[in-house]
């Protein structure tokens, strides 16, 4: 069910021509939702009396025009692309992480636990160990649900979910007790927080070596996560790992009776998302603000599930897709300052991007079977090449079931 | 430890109950009906907002003061819950994308939408309105409310609508039991095909019972924001919806152990605010006693306590493809 809408329909061998067919459809679909997205922003922007091609080149202006701008927006992709990488790591396996969300926000109270005892370590070494505290506490956060649902078939969706709501009050207590700021700078108007972290526990920045402003806070970071995704991708598509995630996630019946352990894949699969959800609060924590903060909620790990659509699961996809989401949020800024549009707009816009690019990858994927489908047929014994036949095989009755099953269906009552 | 605190800790939980047991009744038609919803957080935002501009627009603009104005408010946020329920309709039923993959982005965008709105609506404020809106007066339940020993206070000076939320299991019970519309919706979430057989759209009742659950969500968030803080505010929800189907989950998905469990909840969200220097709990940190509904549900769901059951064809597309 989790896989639904999200992935093509991975088979594990596929010929040629009906990859490079998949993904022109997918970036046919991109576009068509980009396309409505813009349009429909354009009539809310018309309705506020200004000029759409205005509002949008302000945004494309504040986003990509300066070496200030991109800066603002790699920073703003580098957590939505751990966050969209550990989504689609479930996903390949066909489990939807949607606790992404409670493992960061656990990811955080680690990290910063292991500043606070570790801070005499040297800066490299401390930031090695911070870093590896929050992908363990990610880690341990999403065994949890990885455990229970191969040990008792409990639905991730739902323990995850349960998992988020624990995972914030595990915060707050731990900003209230153990972790609770002692050297808060004087004169600071003081939320709850925990003490500063030591200065060789930050994050390096990257932006002066392109003269981007330091208060873009673009870190090291966004390479480890470029790096993160390209690791993800060679995980997915050259790893044993990978190509049995991979049947599993497609058709767990035929990888079991191929002999794939399911279980011990999934579980697998929800540790490794929950490394790369553990770096996701990284940015926040390490690179701008230098401590962790009460009541952080900024939605990184939901966020990161509207990336990974966009992005289609694929991890190159995935850094495209956040920083395209990273140009619209810049947008804010943009709209603030140059329009009297507010810059709620963009969440909206955003929202409605997503939307739209859901349910039209959906459309695209039944239309992509149907034809494939279709082909198979036509080609019948002549055509006896794996590819066609693994892509076909297991989703031609359905479709046709399903097709006949609506249009019966309309006629109902 | 005195009475009092315990009375005032059960009128605190009557509270929660409404909004866990209306958001939850809302989840339970979505799913009974085959649509996973676990977007009712982003529908309570909804009505948080809408409904607390509702309030004030028809008390102060239209000028139709008590007991009217609150009552069309929270309808207002019954409607508005309703429309933006016909997203996840349109997208799980019409286009069949996933149940999840919808419900995530109705949360998602629901958080935005609320921002946007809430510009539009209070002059630019878009995370908060004015506090002090205009509510429902409030009411002492008879005889109940004359209970001695300091037990009346958990019967006195309650919204109305907690009444409404407790009475509403009858009429939920009786429809999904008793009438052809309610058993034809279970049957929508057990078996479409053998529903459609007998002449039943599918689609039809699964509309139906999505956007029901946008309608009581809604309203939910409505009286929460306009009934209980008196204004909207960013993030006033927060996690509400989720604790809404955590409750939903262990009743199930049934009205009257949903009753059960929405009070439960409501119980255990009043501990910390109310009897935190009972024994036992004193020693806790009330953020520990926030996590017992997520606890209690994780233990459920992994079946190491009774068993859940979900509708049986919940969650699927239509005809029954796909699947974990």
């Amino acid at each position: 069910m989790a896989t639904e809408g999200l992935a093509p329909p991975v088979s594990v061998v596929r010929s040629r021509s009906a990859w490079l067919e998949g993904l022109a459809g997918q970036l046919l679909a991109l576009l068509v939702s980009l396309g409505i997205a813009l349009l429909a922003g354009s009539l809310l922007i018309v309705a506020y009396g200004e000029s759409p091609i205005t509002v949008y080149s302000s945004i494309l202006k504040y986003s990509v025009e300066s070496a200030d701008g991109i800066g603002y927006v790699l920073a703003i992709a580098t957590p939505l692309i751990f966050s969209a990488l550990a989504v689609a790591v479930c996903f390949k396996g066909g489990m939807f992480n949607i606790g992404v969300e409670g493992q960061y926000l656990v990811a955080m109270v680690t990290a910063a636990w292991a500043e606070a005892e570790l801070g005499f370590l040297p800066g490299p070494i401390l930031v090695v160990v911070v870093l590896i505290a929050a992908m363990l506490g990610g880690m341990i956060w999403a065994a949890i649900p990885g455990v229970l649902k191969v040990k008792t078939g409990a639905h991730e969706v739902v323990t995850t979910i349960m998992l988020n709501g624990i995972a914030i009050s595990l915060l707050a207590w731990a900003i209230n007790f153990p972790l609770k700021f002692s050297n808060a700078p004087p004169g600071q108007n003081v939320d709850l927080r925990t003490d500063q972290f030591p200065e060789g526990g930050l994050i390096g920045d990257i932006g002066h070596y392109f003269g981007v402003t330091p208060s873009a806070h673009l870190s090291w970071l966004f390479l480890l996560a470029v790096g993160a995704a390209i690791v993800v991708w060679f995980l997915i598509r050259r790893t044993r790992l990978g190509y049995e995630a991979r049947a599993v996630g497609s058709s767990p019946g035929s990888a079991k009776a191929g002999g794939v352990s399911i279980g011990s894949i999934q579980l697998r699969l929800f540790l490794i998302s929950g490394a790369l959800a553990g770096l996701v609060g990284m940015q926040q924590i390490l690179a701008d603000r230098g401590y962790l903060p009460q009541n952080y909620v900024a939605f990184l790990g939901f966020t990161g599930i509207a990336v990974a659509f966009l992005g289609q699961n694929n991890p190159i996809g995935i850094i495209f897709a956040a920083i395209l989401w990273g140009i619209l949020s810049r947008g804010e800024v943009a709209l603030q300052i140059e329009s009297e549009v507010p810059r709620e707009f963009i969440i909206i816009l955003q929202g409605i991007l997503i939307m739209s690019v859901v349910i039209t990858y959906q459309i695209a994927k039944r239309r992509l079977a149907a034809r494939q489908l279709q082909r198979a047929g036509a080609a019948g014994e002549l055509e006896d090449s794996a590819g066609s036949d693994e892509d076909s095989g297991p989703q031609g009755p359905e479709i046709t079931g399903r097709e006949a099953f609506e249009g019966a269906g309309e006629g109902g009552v | 430890m005195p009475f009092t605190d315990i009375a005032v800790a059960l009128q605190i939980s009557f509270t929660y109950f409404t909004i866990f047991y209306l958001t939850g009744l809302g989840g339970l038609f979505s799913e009974r009906s085959g649509i996973v919803n676990i977007g009712l957080e982003g529908l309570m935002i909804i009505g948080t907002v809408t409904g607390a501009f509702g309030a004030r627009f028809f008390t102060d603009t239209m000028d139709l003061g008590l007991p009217w104005g609150p009552i069309l408010g929270l309808l207002f946020g019954a409607l508005c819950g309703t429309i933006y329920a016909g997203v996840h309709a349109v997208a799980t039923i019409t286009f069949r994308v996933d149940h999840i993959v919808s419900g995530v982005v109705i949360n998602l965008v629901a958080i935005g939408l609320a921002r946007f709105l809430s510009s539009a609506f209070f002059n630019g404020q878009s995370t908060q309105s004015d506090p002090g809106g205009p509510h429902l007066s409030r009411l002492d339940i008879p005889l109940l409310s004359s209970l001695p020993g300091g037990l009346s206070r958990a019967f006195e000076s309650l919204s109305p609508m907690v009444i409404v939320a407790a009475l509403m299991v009858f009429p939920v019970w009786y429809v999904l039991n008793r009438l052809r519309w309610g058993l034809r919706l279970r049957s929508c979430g057990e078996n479409p095909e053998a529903t459609r057989s007998l002449g039943v759209s599918v689609p039809l009742y699964r509309y139906q019972g999505v956007l029901l659950s946008g309608a009581f969500a809604g309203l939910s968030g409505a009286f929460l924001a306009s009934e209980v803080i008196g204004n909207w505010r960013e993030g006033q929800t927060l996690g509400l919806g989720f604790i809404s189907l955590a409750a939903l989950i262990l009743s199930n998905w049934n009205p009257i152990r949903l009753m059960f469990f929405a009070w439960l909840f409501g119980f255990a969200q009043a501990i910390p605010l109310r009897l935190n220097d009972a024994p036992v709990i004193s020693a806790l940190p009330p953020q520990f006693i926030r996590m017992i509904p997520f606890i209690v549900t994780i233990v459920a769901i992994a079946g190491f306590v009774g068993r859940v059951r979900p509708p049986a064809a919940a969650g699927k597309a239509y005809e029954g493809g796909g699947g974990t």
